[in-house]
C-alpha cells in the first residue's frame, strides 16, 4: 500500500461557481458519503478543506531569522483548495478512486504520490 | 482547537541540487521535529510528495473519465510535502511554522483548515 495526495485546486475567484444552491449542496452530500465509503474500505488517512488563500502566512526560518508575511506562498491563478490523502495499492487504484473523488466534488482533481 | 497545514514549497528540481550530506541533515531534523510534535498530541499527518511529474489529473465530472499527466497547476514553485497539525490558535502554528521550517531548511506555508 501506498499513500496519494488527491487535491483540488480552485480558480481566482474561489470554489466553483455551482449552478445552483442544489447543486453545491448535492455535491457537498455526495462528498461526505464518498468520504464515508473511503473510510469503511480503510482507504481514507484524512481529508480536508482549506480556509480561503487569504488566510495564508508564510514562515521564513531558514537562517533563524524568522520573517512572517501575509499570504500565500505561490502567486498563482489557481490555488489549493483541499484534498485527500488516501491508501492505494497503487496508482492504478489510486485513479480509480480519484475518479469518483472528483464525480462527488464535481471537480478535477490531481493524485500525487507521497514518498 | 484547529488543524493547520504547514506546506513546504520548492522549486521543481531541488532534489536533483542537493548534496547527500544536506538531505541527511534535513532529514534528522524533520524526524525530531516529527518525535516532538507527536509525543505533544499535535500530530495529524506529515509526508513529503514524489516529484511533481508524478502527477496525474483525474476529471471524473459529468459522468466522464479524463486522465491527464502532469499536475494541475504550472508554477515555479511546487508542493515538496506538508504537515496537518492539530493546534490551539494561529500562534501556536505560527510558533511551530518557525520551528518547522528551521528543521526542513525551507519556507513554510501556514493555512487552517475550515471548520466540521
Amino acid at each position: 500500500m501506498a499513500k496519494y495526495l488527491m487535491s483540488v485546486w480552485h480558480g481566482p475567484d474561489g470554489p466553483p461557481e455551482y449552478a445552483d444552491e442544489a447543486v453545491m449542496q448535492k455535491a457537498f452530500a455526495d462528498t461526505g458519503a464518498y468520504n464515508d465509503r473511503l473510510a469503511t474500505a480503510g482507504k481514507l488517512v484524512f481529508a480536508g478543506g482549506l480556509r480561503s488563500r487569504d488566510t495564508a502566512t508564510c514562515v521564513d526560518n531558514r537562517t533563524g531569522t524568522n520573517v512572517i508575511t501575509d499570504g500565500p506562498f505561490i502567486e498563482s491563478k489557481e490555488n489549493l483548495g483541499g484534498f485527500w490523502i488516501i491508501e492505494a495499492d497503487d496508482l492504478a487504484e489510486a485513479l480509480e478512486i480519484a475518479s469518483g473523488a472528483s464525480a462527488a466534488c464535481v471537480n478535477k482533481v490531481e493524485v500525487r504520490p507521497f514518498q | 482547537m484547529t488543524q493547520y497545514m504547514i506546506s513546504v514549497w520548492h522549486e521543481p528540481d531541488l532534489d536533483d541540487n542537493i548534496s547527500d550530506d544536506d538531505m541527511q541533515r534535513m532529514f534528522t531534523q524533520v524526524d525530531a521535529f516529527n518525535q516532538q510534535v507527536t509525543a505533544a498530541g499535535k500530530w495529524v499527518f506529515g509526508g513529503g510528495l514524489e516529484p511533481v511529474h508524478t502527477a496525474t489529473c483525474v476529471d471524473g465530472r459529468d459522468g466522464g473519465n479524463v486522465v491527464t499527466d502532469g499536475p494541475f497547476i504550472e508554477s515555479k514553485e511546487i508542493l515538496g510535502g506538508f504537515w496537518v497539525l492539530e493546534l490551539a490558535d494561529l500562534d501556536e502554528a505560527l510558533e511551530l511554522a518557525r520551528q518547522a521550517s528551521a528543521a526542513c531548511e525551507g519556507k513554510v506555508e501556514v493555512r487552517p483548515f475550515q471548520g466540521e
